[in-house]
């Protein structure tokens, strides 16, 4: 993936969030942090920026291609580039463990009409669930898991066919700090060994900004900031300001 | 002017699911034009929507056969008309209750599971995480879900039909005493191939009905459980309306 350029992204639902002229330019191999206020249209620029949602004004380009117009035939190639790891996690409640990890693996297969050899889709499941503890856990429904163990089974979904561009959406919401610092060496180790580019939303900015060297803060669908994370703390602008110092007194 | 008001909001509302179910159906027979329909899951869901029917159909079938003759009992011993218990409870099953319950039924059953399976899919972005993973749910969740329906319908209403008439003669026989000969030969002589194709293609039309408005109310569904729960009645209600309004219109074509 070369390069990832959203222009006067402009989306006006019926019922909030909204974004507002939110531009952005994403080098290959970067890692960016996305943050702000509750339905400050985190998730929902997630969703345009995999081709989820079609946004009512601007451009989603990804290697020079508009997400907004292409066929449905473009956008699912591109997307097949893209690994997406839902706030909710998003597994198949039918499926066993092992099952919804070879899951996109098996319909890439599908779609360019290979055969996979059995065993090899039995050792690469293993593999990847070793990576993130859950070796032990394959033939469990989702159902069956905790909290902290479904995020890493979506983690590793997510990750399966190795994708250009990873997204992750509150990868650790909801858990203890142990689980949280578990879940963020995983993405570290992830990154390091595929040099994907990254994009993170979440509500634990102080975690985000150990992790991701650049950040974006969207309030109330506008962008307030894009920059390196070590100036954001002392950025002019009170509102980026209060936010990542978590102040009660300001603006917000 | 409120009552106006909330006649136009009923009116667009029936209108817009009218129109979100007819477009689905319109999606769902190009997909079939063009061969895109997961083999994997029509398999999964012929098992898990027609297979596990069984039982449910096979005992709402042998009752619905008994009824027919308990029904008819009082005239057929007034007029000493035994001769024509057979073709009554044939002609009836096979045209009309058969297919109407053992619809009904199957919504119940398999409808409303439908509904809530794919509600709760779409409510927990397993649909999105679907789409994300380059996937068009369409041919994968909807199309299997709707053919598995019409088969699942045609093959049940077979197997419905034969208990409703095996119901019929048991219950003629302890009750009003008719020899199951007379039964079969009453049933054999008058009832015609085509009585059981005209509840047959009912069946598959109505299996058409309850998989497009189950599955468009359940991807179409907002607002978390309280939203899968409202869609699981919409559905149902949708489903029993139009079994009953197209049960009129094909009762007029199919004479």
């Amino acid at each position: 993936m070369q390069l990832l350029e959203v222009r006067k992204l402009h989306f006006n639902p019926a019922v909030p969030p909204v974004l507002d002229g939110v531009s952005l330019r994403i080098e290959p191999g970067q890692t960016v942090g996305l943050c702000g206020p509750g339905a400050s249209g985190k998730s929902l620029l997630l969703k345009i920026l995999c081709g989820l949602v079609r946004p009512e004004g601007g451009r989603v380009e990804i290697d020079g291609l508009d997400l907004c117009t292409c066929s449905s035939a473009a956008l699912r190639a591109v997307q097949s580039r893209i690994g997406m790891l839902f706030q909710n996690n998003a597994l198949f409640d039918s499926m066993t463990v092992a099952d919804n990890v070879s899951f996109p693996l098996r319909q890439r297969a599908i779609q360019q009409g290979i055969r996979l050899d059995e065993a090899y889709v039995r050792q690469l499941v293993h593999e990847r669930l070793r990576a993130v503890g859950l070796a032990d856990h394959a033939d469990k429904l989702p159902s069956q898991l905790s909290g902290g163990q479904r995020k890493r089974v979506a983690l590793a979904r997510a990750v399966m066919t190795r994708p250009e561009l990873i997204i992750y959406d509150e990868p650790t919401a909801g858990l203890d700090p142990v689980t949280t610092a578990r879940i963020y060496d995983l993405l570290r180790r992830e990154r390091d060994e595929t040099g994907a580019t990254v994009i993170i939303v979440s509500s634990d900015v102080e975690a985000l900004m150990s992790f991701a060297p650049r950040m974006v803060m969207l309030y109330r669908g506008c962008l307030r900031y894009d920059g390196p994370t070590d100036a954001m703390a002392n950025s002019p602008d009170p509102v980026v300001r209060q936010f990542v110092r978590g102040e009660l007194e300001g603006p917000l | 002017m409120a009552l106006v008001a909330a006649l136009g909001r009923a009116a667009l509302a029936l209108f817009r699911e009218a129109g979100g179910i007819s477009l689905l159906g319109i999606y769902v027979a190009l997909c079939l034009l063009r061969g895109r329909i997961d083999w994997a899951e029509l398999r999964r869901n012929l098992y898990k929507m027609g297979v596990i029917s069984v039982p449910i159909v096979v005992l709402t079938a042998f009752f619905t056969g008994g009824i027919m003759v308990i029904q008819s009992g009082i005239f057929v011993r007034r007029f000493g008309a035994y001769g024509l218990l057979g073709w009554g409870a044939g002609y009836a099953v096979f045209r009309e209750v058969g297919p109407i319950l053992i619809g009904l039924m199957f919504s119940g059953r398999v409808g409303a599971n439908n509904t809530a399976e794919l509600g709760t899919m779409t409510v927990t972005e397993q649909i999105d995480g679907l789409r994300a993973l380059a996937i068009d749910p369409l041919p994968y969740l909807i199309v299997p879900r709707v053919v598995a329906m019409m088969i699942a319908m045609f093959c049940l209403l077979i197997i419905g039909d034969a208990i409703a008439i095996g119901g019929g003669m048991i219950m003629s026989n302890l009750l009003l005493d008719v020899e199951f000969s007379t039964f079969y030969v009453s049933f054999a002589d008058n009832v015609k191939l085509w009585d059981l194709w005209v509840g047959l293609i009912k069946g598959v039309f109505f299996g058409l009905c309850i998989a497009l408005t189950s599955c468009h109310f359940g991807t179409s569904v907002r607002g978390g459980a309280a939203g899968v729960g409202r869609a699981v009645n919409d559905a149902v209600v949708a489903a029993a309306l139009l079994i009953m309004v197209s049960d009129n219109l094909l009762t007029m074509v199919l004479r």
